[in-house]
């Protein structure tokens, strides 16, 4: 298997975002002051900002890593969003039980976070079974996935704190390099949070897995051609179920590691995950279902949601917060346009019937 | 794996799967599609049951209704929760008015999404094109309601405006995804999810910036003229049966339109059998822009109602009726028929909830869970169909009835 090329309409897709960032950047300049406005803005363009894109990035690239082994394995995961919510939500309510007076341990967010990847494979899990062995529709069940995340995860928080959002509940701390972090300018990279670390880690570790081991090759079979993997002996249906909870685990991570970054929940409106799961789903179909080109799609839209938040900053800008909160999505319309129908594994969506 | 992005339609694309399930929805015989749906809801209200009492154990409260050892005191009662839902939407004339005000709702915007799932398009975009086709009907009748003389007949032309306009910015709301999905071939999940936060995102922009009450702390428009409210029917709550009535009529008008008319029978093909609707001399696209742009039209006049029964103004935070719509459309069979008696079992729900959150102090958004687990066991037939078996129900393959549901 050799990486995936890009294709032409991809090519197409990235021009575009470019082209448009260009015309936003040409249209800045002409407005009056647009001169200064433009050295503010690329006075965004930091170590700092860097740092803030990469954890934005986080949340959906987990989404989009964990829906390639789904949809890879012959089952479309559309739940990716729901799973988000629940290991955001397991990972501070956790925090929150182990910060109590009556619990015997202290907060701690990798407890969380371990919390949050179990709580987000078991619905996963639930998922699979509902798809594998139901049979049932699975772009149907993954927005019940979603729907039903979208309800529980305020009314457990109405339950546990009374309102829909959480209390302050403790968070990871930075890593900082020694030595390297110290630098003035660029020492903001040197200083990076464990979700981000254990992203960086993830991509050439999914990577691998789907390309170099035995494991990738079934989970690419099982997508592909089902009715071979089994005559070759391989249980399609233990395959898929992996393929699915790989992307309950992932979405743990990606949920909790947004969460914790504040440490706190929200669950008004979207809740916090906010479509960050959908954004996901878009970054592994421009990424042609390759792990690293999704990483780089989600850093895109990352970059882009990063972009708004440093921009509310500057105060020559006076421009609507929640229109350039718009930003993200309305990129994300763009780039489907015009990638539009990606090759999706031959099998995926269809229920396997071994014939014993 | 090689990206080449072969346009030839042979190789998968979530359209043919979803239109392959839509098939067997549609075809499975409306007696069984009736027994899904009520095990299925059955089976919802079951697990709602028990996640309110497990949660009863986290919650704090003066009066527990049991002690289980090990697990402490629980606050909710299920069945006291189910009949306070029951007592609270039906037991007085005013729960009875906003019963059936939520009912209406849902109507237009289940026959929102009943409309794209025909076509087999799955528009889960009725949410945005509902808040700006309300956003658009509030400025309409906001305008034109000034010139207009304060009486019967200022409310006979200003009234249909609002809907009309309401149904023109929906249509074009929904249209977007529409043309997508035909000549881009985008998927029309993602792309009405992001429209719906766009659609959020500009509203609030409009009316926080431009348009709304800027006096106001909140970001709510002026409110509406007198002219352009729909008339309280019932004492206690803003229904309308006018607004209830029209939204019937739809709901007769769509049946006919997809039994009755050589178009209805198109869209209905188009979206069932593709490439053998483009066999017939139809034009398979131009009918998916038309399913979702009507699918859309409908969200906004959900949105204008919305706007001149209930709230009399456009005001940020409008509820999350478009995905209400979703189980209605699910729960219905996407029968435009079978959407009636669904949207009313959720008005039921959706105003008894209220009851359940001031009296019992169970989260409302209990209504949302339920939302998701009735889609959910909906979208799984066969689990239904094992357990028959086993108690030995009919084990006939499906009847179909050539994808007619009456």
């Amino acid at each position: 298997m050799s990486a995936s090329t890009i294709t032409g309409r991809q090519r197409l897709a990235l021009g575009a975002v470019v082209s448009g960032l260009f015309v936003l950047a040409v249209a800045l300049l002409l407005v009056d002051g647009g001169r200064e406005i433009a050295v503010d803005v690329a006075g965004v363009f930091t170590a700092s900002y860097l740092g803030s894109a990469l954890r934005l990035t986080v949340p959906i690239a987990f989404a989009a890593m964990g829906g390639i082994f789904a949809e890879k394995s012959g089952v479309i995961n559309i739940g990716l969003e729901g799973l988000l919510i629940i290991g955001a939500l397991s990972a501070i309510a956790t925090n929150y039980a182990l910060g109590l007076e009556s619990t015997p341990i202290d907060a701690n967010p990798w407890l969380a976070l371990l919390a949050a990847v179990l709580a987000s494979a078991f619905v996963a899990f639930l998922f699979a079974a509902v798809c594998i062995e139901f049979k049932a529709d699975q772009i149907i069940a993954g927005l019940a996935v979603w729907l039903i995340a979208l309800g529980a995860a305020p009314f457990v928080s109405v339950i546990i704190w009374g309102q829909r959002n959480s209390p302050r509940v403790g968070m990871f701390s930075s890593i900082s390099i020694p030595g390297l972090s110290a630098l003035p300018g660029i020492g903001a990279i040197f200083s990076i949070t464990p979700p981000v670390l254990l992203l960086l880690l993830a991509v050439p570790f999914s990577w691998f897995l789907l390309n170099r081991t035995t494991f990738g090759m079934r989970l690419e079979a099982s997508g592909e051609d089902p009715k071979s993997l089994d005559t070759a002996g391989v249980d399609v249906r233990k395959v898929r179920y992996a393929g699915v909870i790989l992307s309950g685990i992932y979405c743990g991570i990606g949920g909790a590691g947004l969460a914790l970054n504040t440490g706190t929940f929200v669950g008004t409106g979207d809740t916090m995950i906010d479509g960050r799961g959908w954004i996901g789903l878009t970054a592994y179909l421009i990424g042609n279902y390759n792990p690293v080109g999704a990483f780089l799609a989600s850093f895109l839209f990352a970059g882009l949601d990063a972009l708004q938040l440093e921009l509310q900053q500057i105060s020559t800008i006076t421009i609507s917060s929640t229109l350039v909160g718009i930003v993200p999505y309305v990129a994300v319309l763009v780039v489907l346009t015009f990638v539009g129908r990606t090759r999706m594994p031959s099998a995926a969506g269809e229920h396997y019937d071994s014939d014993e | 794996m090689n990206g080449d992005d072969s346009t030839d339609g042979t190789d998968g694309s979530w359209r043919d799967r979803g239109g392959a399930t839509l098939d067997r929805l549609v075809d499975a015989s409306a007696a069984e599609r009736i027994a899904i749906s009520l095990t299925a809801l059955v089976f919802a209200i079951v697990v709602g049951a028990v996640l309110v009492f497990v949660s009863g154990f986290v919650a704090d409260c003066s009066s527990p209704f049991i002690y289980l050892p090990g697990l402490g005191y629980g606050c909710y009662n299920p069945l006291e929760v189910y009949w306070t839902i029951l007592a609270g939407s039906f037991g007085s004339f005013s729960d009875l008015g906003q019963t059936l005000l939520e009912t209406t709702l849902l109507l237009f915007t289940g026959l929102s999404v009943a409309v794209a799932f025909r076509a087999g398009l799955f528009n889960i975009g009725t949410q945005g094109q509902m808040v700006l086709g309300g956003l658009a009907t509030a400025m309409t009748v906001l305008t034109v309601g000034e010139f207009l003389p304060a009486n019967l007949l200022g409310s006979l032309v200003v009234i249909p405006l609002g809907v009309a306009v309401g149904a023109v910015v929906g249509g074009i709301w929904g249209m977007i995804p529409g043309l997508m999905k035909a000549y881009a071939d985008a998927h029309e999940v993602i792309t009405t999810i992001m429209l719906n936060f766009v659609a959020a995102g500009v509203a609030y922009w409009l009316v926080q910036v431009h348009i709304g009450d800027l006096a106001s702390d909140s970001v709510q428009t002026h409110s509406i003229p007198a002219i352009a409210r729909l008339p309280e029917s019932i004492a206690g709550s803003r229904f309308s049966v006018i607004a209830l009535l029209a939204a019937l009529a739809v709901a007769v008008g769509i049946a006919l339109l997809y039994t009755r008319t050589v178009l209805g029978y198109d869209l209905r093909t188009s979206g069932i059998q593709e490439t053998a609707a483009e066999y017939g001399g139809v034009d398979a696209k131009r009918n998916v822009v038309t399913s979702m742009t009507l699918s859309g039209a409908l969200g906004g006049i959900a949105g204008a109602v919305y706007v001149m029964m209930v709230q009399y103004r456009w005001q940020a935070g409008i509820p999350s009726l478009g995905f209400d719509g979703i189980a209605v459309s699910i729960l219905a069979g996407n029968n435009p028929i079978g959407v009636i008696p669904a949207a009313l079992l959720f008005g039921t729900l959706k105003s008894g909830s209220l009851a359940v959150d001031i009296s019992l102090g169970v989260p409302n958004e209990l209504i949302e869970v339920l939302r998701g687990l009735i889609i959910l066991f909906i979208a799984m037939p066969e689990f239904f169909r094992m357990i028959g078996k086993r108690y030995g129900y009919g084990t006939d393959p499906v009847a179909t009835d050539g994808g007619e549901s009456q």
